[in-house]
């Protein structure tokens, strides 16, 4: 019998030959991330010196801190806890990478996803570093068991499989694959489990769509997504990755709990209905709803791709009046290249509003909703209350739908703007 | 590891499938911080008058998926306040499994539980017997025994005890610098 890629990254940490899933393990993470947060970081930094006596972690080169939320600061408090966060890598030699962009992204982009290795975050959204092969899950507070011991406890995972068959058709994109995943599998599918990505489809897909893919797994129930690694991910992770690890590949007889097929022909743009992820529905079903606000950026959406589609669609053309169209580069690396494409000219000049990377417009710090307002969103949530009011909506989709909706101030589909 | 068995009335079912925690308290009220503040606008939506109600040990009942979307403390942090005791659902979501198990919070996986209890019905939730039972009934239901991580968890009361226990019995990889 075979094994997956995620058992075999865990046997790989945990220091054995083989673990199957159901086997508690101790494993140590080859890089344990987070970003700076009230009630996360500044409790963990008093956590690791006042319940464990620890002032400096012993490899600070395994740990990597983001600061990427309120940013930039607009109270006092918020600058406070940001130089308690530059006191403590400094203090414990540990790299920080500050307005870079949205950490889920930038760490892939700085080395942190190598194919094969381990890491944790507090937050779910770091299962995007699995388009690289990498495993890497959000474990919510036991992060500090990350933060003050080598090794973590760690149940190994089932694993779900999907493999991607077919071609995308002109408007639909990676986003519209993920909630299509979501709808027919449900959001409960893939509950404790691993969601891996195969088929022949995958080489098809951008490394962008894969990394919105995989950062979404949360809402299939999975603690983490992951890919096979092919040769466009490789050529992107191992020049950049921090150390060197053989990348995994799951044996062809891994043990599946359930294999899914997805037939990318099949699909149609879709749209998430508030207020939960689990509500994926048919985009032609919504169009001409009224909309006040777009939103396209967080670590989901908002990459080089979802910039180039919504530069071609608002090329030559203008946001709605009224329409508030705000457009965020996941990260500085992808702004500088839109800048170079001459990206950011073209959204500017439609009347798009172009922040600099950041994570505020996702969860309503920024491009703050009021009672019943409503928008389009790449962001990656749309319960109440997440970009405002709790009587505003969001309603979750593509780049390409965000940029069409922009047009008519109203929910659009973006296949007529295609060329 | 044994565990105390639970035993308190069904202080409310949360029947809605992949129900968001967050609701509990509103997201509105999500970054209070203040734990009385927090505790008098919990359940505004579904029992205003929740808070008289309820008495220490009380438990909490939920539906396929608990937990779903991005859960956050202060729902549960709340209704510990309040004086609820633990939760048993259908099934959770993993995040927010996790989360709560860490806050040293009982969580019990117990398929069938929605048509087995009733609000206001006195149960128990016996971990060394892996069963819930309804004591106003007398109907019982097995539950998914916890991992000996979870189980170490809880009966630590949360993961900073778990972790010291641990090391105290020299499960431990090597440790961290001190002072």
């Amino acid at each position: 019998m075979g094994y997956t890629i995620a058992e075999k990254i865990l046997a790989r940490v945990s220091g054995k030959d083989h673990v199957k899933a159901g086997d508690e393990v101790m494993a140590k993470p080859d890089y344990v991330i987070a970003y700076d947060f009230p009630g996360y970081t500044d409790v963990y930094f008093r956590q690791m010196k006042e319940e464990f006596g620890i002032d400096r972690v012993a490899e600070p080169d395994r740990y990597a801190m983001f600061i990427d939320h309120m940013v930039p600061a607009a109270t006092p408090k918020e600058e406070e806890l940001h130089i308690i966060t530059r006191n403590w890598c400094a203090e414990n030699n540990v790299p920080l990478y500050e307005r870079k962009g949205i950490g889920h992204q930038v760490a892939s982009e700085v080395g942190y996803a190598v194919p094969g290795a381990f890491v944790v975050h507090f937050d779910g959204h770091i299962s995007q570093l699995g388009t690289f092969g990498t495993l890497a899950m959000g474990i919510r507070h036991s992060l500090l068991e990350a933060l003050v011991r080598e090794r973590i406890s760690i149940k190994v995972p089932k694993t779900v499989r999907v493999n991607l068959v077919g071609t995308l058709g002109r408007g639909v994109m990676a986003r519209d694959v993920f909630h299509h995943l979501v709808r027919v599998m449900g959001p409960a599918s893939c509950r404790f489990q691993v969601l891996e990505l195969g088929g022949p489809a995958l080489s098809q897909l951008s490394t962008e769509g894969l990394q919105t893919i995989t950062g979404l797994a949360m809402f299939t129930g999975a603690i983490t997504a992951i890919v096979n690694p092919d040769e466009e991910r490789l050529a992107y992770a191992l020049p950049r990755a921090r150390k060197k690890i053989e990348p995994f590949y799951s044996d062809p007889d891994a043990e599946y709990s359930a294999v899914y097929e997805i037939d990318l022909d099949q699909l149609e743009p879709l749209i998430v209905i508030p207020p939960t992820p689990a509500n994926s529905r048919n985009l032609t079903d919504y169009l001409g709803l009224e909309l006040n606000v777009g939103y396209l950026g967080s670590c989901a959406s908002g990459r080089i791709e979802d910039l180039r589609v919504a530069a071609q669609i608002l090329e030559g053309r203008q946001v709605a009046p009224g329409f508030q169209l705000n457009v965020v580069p996941t990260s500085q690396e992808i702004m500088a290249a839109a800048g170079r494409e001459g990206l950011i000219s073209i959204l500017a000049e439609a009347g798009a509003f172009v922040s600099a990377p950041t994570c505020d417009y996702c969860f309503g710090r920024m491009g703050t909703m009021t009672v019943k307002q409503r928008a389009v969103s790449t962001g990656t949530l749309n319960v109440k209350g997440r970009m405002g009011s709790p009587d505003s909506e969001i309603y979750l989709c593509s780049a390409a739908t965000v940029a069409a909706s922009a047009i008519e101030g109203k929910i659009a589909d973006p296949r007529k703007y295609m060329r | 590891m044994t565990l105390k068995t639970l035993r308190g009335r069904v202080a409310f079912i949360f029947d809605e499938i992949d129900f968001d925690i967050d609701q509990i308290v509103g997201v509105k009220n999500i970054k209070i911080t203040d734990i009385e503040e927090l505790a008098a606008v919990a359940m505004e939506a579904y029992d205003p008058d929740f808070r008289n109600k309820v008495k220490p040990g009380d438990i909490l009942v939920g539906n396929h998926n608990f937990g779903y979307g991005h859960p956050h403390y202060p729902p549960m942090r709340a209704m510990r306040h309040m004086g609820i005791a633990g939760v048993v659902c259908e099934s959770f979501s993993p995040g927010y499994w996790r989360g709560e198990i860490n806050m040293g919070f009982p969580q019990a996986t117990c398929p069938g539980i929605l048509g087995m209890v009733e609000r206001w019905d006195e149960i128990e939730v016996d971990y060394d017997a892996n069963e819930v039972r309804n004591l106003t009934k007398g109907t019982s239901l097995p539950i998914e025994p916890l991992s000996d991580a979870d189980r170490g968890t809880l009966s630590a009361g949360g993961l900073v005890g778990y972790i010291k226990q641990r090391e105290a019995a020299g499960k431990n990889g090597q440790q961290q610098e001190g002072s």
